[in-house]
């Protein structure tokens, strides 16, 4: 099963069950079978899980660039090679052309809005007006991205600049969404979050032992946190927090079966290496 | 001073003694070679070598859930209706899969599989230089509680 888990889990009926299953194992098929077509989006639309004829839109990344729809129809059952009910009506179309009709005409894309839902979708692949047009969320609103700057690393540098240049090609390490913030902007509180599934989520008190950031500052030593913006913090201290409105105040990701109401919280201070070494 | 490998190691008490008892009897092979690369995994750790314990340790870390996926199969296919081990996949689907049916029991993060891909000289370059000593540190740590969330899983429902 390719990139299985990237498909959204929910409690449904046994019907939605089995018809989600049977698009899940095409849509994974087509993860493997077409290199040259890398598969970005999967929709299932109009969801209706009785009906003998299912829909669903791919959208891909291709090295070949093409215009417009290709179609196809074929039974769901196609992995024992009988051509029976319930069947899929396939469509796909390059990331390009369905981003233009967005733009262009988006009353051609509205049926494939209609009471439908995403199987699987490769964020990287996709612009982020498709992702919003198919309320593909993969973060909270005001989620900061960064990366832990070990002590050797900030003791090396010189200013900020240098240090996003060194940090920004990578892929963020942690997020954080702020949950007070002082008038001066100099102190903050927040949540750490952690990308699981192309989807970023809260952090628990047990998912943060294993990270070199939380570690390195029981150890005593001092921890820094490069933000996107360019925002560089020191950690003050962790502190874990037992707080059920947070989740919905801030918005978080989470697992509606695995609900979490602790969380580590992260006390930082503004820092601006430049100045300091200039003191 | 940041901790030490080998303290890490040290503490990390199922990178030296592990059961893996959630590894299917049969074939063999695959304990040995778990068995095997934890030693090595121990072994660059007390030598402190951070790239290579970073490396062994993605790699052990895809090897597990491999074994642990392979073995889980029948229950995979019990819960979803159907399911096929493939072999062939990667880190990235291995740790994918993991996450969907087992995050009870651990969620695996995608910035880890970026850190075993630091084997290839053009990801390395492009990450910061203490790349290799925060990967080698995280990945012992995810490792070693992967590693004991499995063991305490196999011993409840084996």
């Amino acid at each position: 099963m390719a990139n299985l888990a990237q498909f959204n889990l929910r409690p449904v009926g046994r019907e939605e069950f089995q018809a989600r299953v049977l698009l899940e194992d095409l849509i994974s098929s087509h993860l493997v079978q077409r290199p040259s077509h890398h598969l970005a989006l999967a929709v299932w639309y109009p969801k209706n899980p009785s009906s003998p004829e299912q829909f669903l839109l791919e959208l891909v990344c291709s090295d070949t660039s093409f215009e417009g729809f290709v179609s196809d129809r074929l039974s769901l059952n196609w992995k024992t090679g009988s051509n029976t009910p319930p069947f899929v009506n396939l469509r796909v179309a390059s990331i390009e052309y369905f981003s233009k009709l967005l733009r262009e005409h988006p009353g051609e894309i509205a049926p494939y809005l209609n009471n439908c839902e995403v199987l699987y979708f490769d964020k990287k692949l996709l612009t982020p007006d498709v992702l919003k047009r198919f309320n593909v969320i993969t973060e909270p609103q005001e989620l900061a991205k960064g990366w832990y700057v070990s002590e050797s690393e900030y003791a090396k540098s010189r200013s900020i600049r240098e240090l996003l240049s060194l940090y920004s090609h990578m892929r963020p390490m942690f997020g954080l969404i702020k949950t007070e913030e002082s008038s001066n902007f100099e102190n903050c509180r927040g949540i750490l979050h952690v990308e699981v599934g192309q989807k970023w989520v809260p952090l628990t008190p047990e998912g943060i032992q294993t990270y070199t950031y939380y570690n390195d500052y029981q150890s005593g030593r001092p921890v820094y946190l490069l933000f996107e913006g360019g925002a560089l913090y020191e950690v003050l201290k962790f502190e874990v927090k037992t707080a059920p409105d947070y989740a919905s105040r801030f918005g978080f990701l989470e697992d509606t079966l695995k609900p979490n109401d602790r969380y580590p919280e992260v006390y930082l201070r503004a820092v601006h290496p430049s100045s300091q070494r200039t003191a | 001073m940041i901790d030490t490998l080998k303290s890490i190691c040290e503490q990390c008490t199922h990178l030296h003694s592990a059961r893996l008892d959630f590894i299917s009897a049969q074939p063999h092979r695959q304990k040995d070679i778990i068995s095997r690369d934890l030693k090595e995994l121990a072994s660059a750790a007390s030598l402190e070598n951070e790239k290579s314990v970073a490396v062994r340790a993605g790699c052990l870390l895809e090897s597990v859930l491999y074994c642990f996926i392979q073995a889980e199969s029948a229950q995979i296919r019990r819960r979803r209706g159907s399911f096929d081990f493939n072999p062939d996949h990667s880190l990235n689907n291995y740790a994918s899969i993991f996450n969907r049916w087992y995050s009870n029991l651990l969620t695996i993060p995608d910035i880890i599989v970026e850190y075993r891909d630091i084997i290839h000289i053009n990801r390395e370059l492009n990450y910061p230089p203490d790349i290799c000593q925060i990967a080698s540190r995280e990945l012992l740590r995810l490792l070693n509680a992967l590693l004991e969330r499995l063991e305490q899983y196999a011993a409840l429902t084996l």
